[in-house]
């Protein structure tokens, strides 16, 4: 499992992806850790099949019993599908997801870590000193679908926004983003199913100041790439099956 | 637990499930039978009045094969349960034991030993509590054949009832035959589930 630090402060944000071990149909994912001074957060964890390289490779940096929250930034099974695991690993654990999501996302199993719903219009997670935002992004692949916005580390985790089908093994970061466009064209025509959703969320990120967008799939923007992939997504009809 | 431990255990108790609600239809059957039997005995009058006790008799086997499937039922759920917890347990036991083989280099690897050692208590106790659980369905539907072996006496006599019953004997035949077999399909139903739950591996 690949390790990418992209932010490091007094705390850090980390990158984990390009596993080696991914079964080859199963899609790659991309999982982010949040690690504060006591505590540590899991944004998207991934897959069932995941979780031992994931905790493997999250043991670098937090001992189990800091690692205190989970986020699920939407409903796909590669979102979170090890809950189960991370719930017989982590008893004291807290899962932050979409409220409208609870009674289906207990169905991996949820018997120990405590649900803490996530209101429509969003909210914070609190760890240590650091304020995480929950940025609402209703619609944008599903019904309760929430980012993560870092105003300190100017980082908006956006979910499956943003995502590219890649290669094994590509660079973390979008190098030339014209190439770029063509992997990132047909997810979001097809698994984003409305334009309207769609500008209410760009006129809500566009008022965020952001380093990075970091999305679950493919690879990271930053710098200047941040507003070429709002300007293209803007442009670009979305919902196309219809 | 191996995998196909897993999906024998899975299957078994899920068999049972559906077994058990066969036994329910045929016994709800039974009880209709009895009712059934009831009024052609009141019409035949004297000429069934042998008959008459034996409905009660049959009535009485149909709601204590009713409850006993409903408590063998809510056993059977939470087999079906234990079955899910354990095979979670087992689950997490081997991914836990994966990390721990791979994280050796890592800082905080041996921070894992706790909740590994912990799951490993908890599929420990899931199997035991199985264990003991299984026993108790197997005690539970050896008490099911008990009506059902009655059920099949009762039927003989009634045959036997029947044949004083005059233009009535056909009606009471006809009860005397559907309890008969409602008892045989109660009795082959449970036989299976019995050798479903004998196919699970009960060793620690």
């Amino acid at each position: 499992m690949k390790m990418t630090k992209i932010y490091e402060g007094s705390y850090q944000w980390i990158m984990f992806g390009r596993d080696p071990g991914k079964p080859e149909k199963i899609i790659d994912t991309n999982q982010y850790v949040v690690r504060t001074a006591n505590r540590c957060l899991l944004i998207d964890p991934g897959g069932i099949e995941l979780f031992a390289p994931m905790l493997a490779a999250v043991l670098h940096h937090a001992p189990v019993e800091e690692i205190t929250d989970l986020f699920a930034s939407h409903q796909d099974p590669d979102i979170i599908s090890s809950l189960g695991l991370w719930d017989q690993a982590l008893p004291h654990a807290k899962l932050h997801a979409a409220g409208l999501w609870e009674g289906f996302l207990r169905h991996f199993g949820c018997e120990t870590i405590e649900y803490v719903p996530i209101a429509d219009n969003g909210g914070v997670i609190q760890l240590d000193r650091v304020e995480l935002r929950l940025v609402p992004a209703h619609y944008m692949h599903s019904s309760a679908n929430f980012n993560i916005y870092d105003p300190e580390a100017k980082i908006l985790m956006s979910g499956d926004i943003g995502a590219a089908l890649e290669a094994p093994g590509a660079p973390v970061f979008v190098e030339n983003f014209d190439a770029h466009v063509e992997k990132m064209r047909f997810f979001h025509q097809r698994w984003m199913p409305s334009n309207q959703a769609k500008r209410a969320w760009i006129d809500r990120v566009r008022e965020l100041d952001i380093d990075i967008l970091a999305p679950q799939h493919g690879r990271m923007f930053k710098g200047d790439d941040v507003k070429r992939f709002l300007d293209w997504f803007e442009a670009l009809q979305v919902g196309i099956a219809v | 637990m191996s995998v196909s431990q897993t999906k024998s255990q899975f299957v078994a108790v899920a068999s049972i499930a559906a077994e058990l609600s066969a036994v329910m239809d045929v016994a709800k059957e039974i009880s209709l039978a009895a009712a059934n039997a009831k009024a052609i005995a009141f019409r035949a009058g004297e000429k069934a009045k042998g008959f008459q006790p034996i409905t009660d008799f049959i009535n009485e086997l149909a709601k204590e094969t009713i409850e006993l499937v409903n408590d063998i039922n809510k056993h059977a759920s939470y087999l079906y349960q234990l079955t899910v917890d354990e095979y979670r347990m087992t689950e997490a036991c081997d991914k836990f034991e994966r990390v721990y083989q791979t994280s050796n280099n890592a800082p905080y690897g041996s921070s894992l030993e706790q909740p590994l050692h912990e799951v490993r208590q908890k599929m420990q106790q899931c199997r035991k509590s199985f264990n003991v659980h299984v026993t108790e369905l197997l005690d539970q539907l050896g008490e099911v054949m008990h009506p059902a072996r009655a059920a099949r006496v009762i039927a003989a006599n009634s045959r036997i009832e029947a044949s004083q019953a005059g233009e009535y004997l056909q009606s009471l035949q006809a009860v005397a035959e559907s309890v008969d077999h409602a008892a045989q399909i109660i009795h082959d139903k449970v036989q299976r589930c019995r050798s479903a739950l004998n196919v699970i591996d009960l060793t620690d």
